[in-house]
């Protein structure tokens, strides 16, 4: 492309919101019932109320029955068999005990909660929301006077002096240039998931590496690894089915690896597909007739009154059945990269080191430390991503209103945005350059391997991180034909950002604890690591240390015999 | 890099310009032609064929056909799949 000068237009508000999914559409409505005159301005990088991960992927929400299960029993369960000690108890039970207000509140937002449930582990229970949920929200969102801008992306945030001043962003449709001020700002940008097995969910970790550029500390990358099982033909997931899988012999090779209904695949899981393939016993199949919980697939699609949901899962299910082939009841499976790396740190009131800044949903979820040692959903909440972005959702938004009217608009330094802009457009001038799908092929080379990402070892790392670094060379290189893939390249940027800061904080965690597996090291040490790992921005490169958990203040401590 | 040859079968003269599929696709392969106030299939190679498109235009006008030869999950151990995977071109 010749070199030109693109349109400027610049936006202001109150309360800036960057990504249009479940949390920034609550935050958006949870701002405004706080305060109806406080301006709020979502910006979203497709089409807000279409755009977002759990309204498509699953629809499906996990929840508690509180005359049943305390927030300190759920707890204590999470700590012991999915998060390994490293949640932020406090803040876990804080997120249990908001279940009914959430509930209440998408009601009344307009979203058709159905009332039958079904467990799906010792404490949760699962309902089919109808996909329509965020389109629902949107309309309740614009009917409380939120602005909404669409097709647009944020390339950077703006500073001053330490506190967030706002956001610059481009459409992806038509190449304006934004400006946008921000009294506080909301990213709401979504995780990590490489393009790789997608779920659907278009978050490619844009969001939080522009703000790491912009001096947010992230914490525990390490945990952002999430795998399941997939059909190898039409890459279909396969849920539920970790006991009934076989090698090529026709050995179960996983029994009892499910021990009780506990939400979701463990990453030991994965690794035995890793050691069976690796023995020469593959390829792996799944036996679903064996399972009551996978026997019949297709009845997850009914048990609720789901008619916009229906629709959608019959027919995903008619095309993967036309290439799917079962071998005797049998299944061919493979375990695929999700990623979910959710790095963003913030506080128990969704606030980040930067100050005015706040994030919710999956782009802080593990930077929250509620979770502990465990990706975001799927993770091993089947379900968990709807209500955990509510929660954050509400919590930010709140918080940001309590003062965003009244607050002061830092300055915008308008040199920092003419060098951003600059930046921003520099692949569409570059005459000879790499396409950015090239850089985002090598990076899911890199970490897609169940070896190399979930069943790690310090040597496999050290080589991954080897061909992190060649592939960093590349990204200055990139050219973009225009801008959708301008945005391409910003998320193959990002993609290559997350890598290293996973392989980084893998390296130095050398234990293995909740989702998280070394082969080298197969013991949790709660001598060493009851640690969380903290990323900050020193001048450009990544600068990691540790926290402390204070494990001595929340309920739950690792049993005795691990100390 | 893997090319994908997914495909979106499109029947204009059934389409009523409502927008819902340039709105339903999340990874922009769907553009909004303003004067024809008809769908562009633009970028099809990014489709991960969610079928949203599909399964909510009002007029039943639009069909993906995933290429789903073209999806890896990219294991060490792929050559060992019963799955016919050669048909992935790479260079």
């Amino acid at each position: 492309m010749q070199k030109q000068e693109f349109e400027t237009k610049r936006m202001s508000a109150d309360i800036l919101i960057i990504g249009g999914g479940i949390a920034g559409l609550t935050a958006a409505i949870s701002a405004k019932e706080v305060n109806p005159d406080t301006d709020v301005l979502v910006v979203e990088k497709q089409t807000s109320g279409y755009s977002g991960k759990a309204n498509k992927g699953g629809g499906v929400l996990q929840y508690f029955d509180l005359e049943k299960v305390t927030p300190e029993m759920f707890n204590e369960y999470h700590a012991n068999a999915v998060g390994g000690y490293l949640a932020n108890q406090n803040l876990l039970m804080k997120y249990v005990r908001m279940n009914n207000e959430m509930l209440d509140k998408l009601e009344e937002w307009g979203v058709n909660v159905p009332k039958k449930r079904i467990p799906t582990g010792p404490m949760t229970y699962m309902i089919g929301l109808d996909l329509d949920i965020t389109l629902k929200m949107r309309q309740k969102a614009t009917k409380l006077g939120v602005r909404f801008i669409d097709k647009t992306t944020i390339s950077d945030l703006l500073t001053n002096d330490g506190k967030i001043a706002g956001a610059v962003g481009y459409s992806i449709i038509d190449g304006t240039f934004y400006v946008f001020e921000g009294k506080k700002v909301i990213l709401c940008t979504g995780s990590q998931n490489y393009r790789v097995a997608s779920m659907w969910s278009n978050g490619r970790g844009d969001g939080y590496h522009a703000a790491f550029r912009a001096g947010a500390k992230m914490r525990n990358p390490e945990f952002g690894n999430f795998m399941q099982l997939f059909r190898v033909n039409s890459n279909r997931e396969c849920v539920f089915c970790e006991n009934v899988m076989y090698d090529n012999y026709g050995q179960n090779i996983t029994k009892n690896f499910r021990r009780f209904l506990e939400a979701d695949i463990s990453s030991s899981a994965v690794a035995e597909w890793y050691n069976q393939m690796a023995a020469g016993k593959g390829p792996i199949f799944i036996h679903p007739h064996e399972s009551p919980m996978t026997d019949n697939e297709t009845m997850m699609f009914h048990a609720w009154e789901r008619p916009y949901g229906l629709r959608f899962w019959e027919v995903d299910f008619e095309k993967d059945q036309l290439v799917d082939k079962e071998y005797n009841g049998a299944l061919e499976v493979v375990p695929g990269l999700v990623g979910e790396q959710s790095p963003v740190r913030v506080d128990e009131d969704m606030q980040t080191t930067i100050e005015g800044m706040y994030a919710a949903g999956d782009v802080c979820y593990d930077g929250s430390c509620a979770p502990g040692a465990v990706p975001a959903p799927p993770g091993r909440n089947r379900g968990s991503g709807i209500l955990n972005a509510v929660f954050a959702g509400i919590v930010s938004g709140q918080e940001a209103a309590k003062t965003a009217a009244d607050a002061v608009q830092q300055p915008i330094d308008e040199a920092k945005v003419a060098e951003l802009k600059e930046a921003a457009y520099a692949p569409l001038f570059r005459e000879e350059g790499i396409h950015p799908k090239e850089v985002i092929d090598k990076v899911q080379d890199i970490m897609c391997p169940v070896e190399n990402s979930v069943y790690m070892s310090q040597h496999r790392i050290d080589v991954c991180l080897r061909k992190i670094e060649k592939v960093k060379a590349m990204v200055d290189q990139m050219k973009a034909d225009d801008f959708h893939y301008l945005l391409t390249c910003h998320e193959a940027e990002a993609m290559v950002f997350s890598a290293e800061m996973h392989f980084r904080a893998a390296s130095m965690r050398k234990e293995s604890r909740g989702w998280f597996l070394r082969e080298d090291f197969p013991r949790m040490d709660n001598e060493n690591w009851l640690k969380w790992i903290v990323v900050e921005n020193d001048n450009g490169e990544m600068k990691f240390s540790t926290e402390d958990v204070p494990i001595d203040d929340y309920p739950v401590k690792p049993p005795p015999m691990f100390h | 890099m893997i090319y994908t040859n997914h495909k979106i079968e499109f029947d204009e003269s059934k389409c009523v310009g409502c927008q819902i599929c340039y709105k339903a696709c999340f990874v922009d392969v769907i553009r909004w032609d303003a004067d024809k106030k008809k769908p562009v299939f633009k970028y099809v190679e990014d489709c991960e064929h969610c079928n949203y498109c599909e399964v909510k235009c009002p007029k039943g006008c639009i069909k993906v056909i995933p290429d789903f030869a073209s999806q890896s999950f990219r294991q060490t151990f792929d050559i060992y799949s019963k799955n016919n995977k050669e048909l992935i071109i790479r260079d």
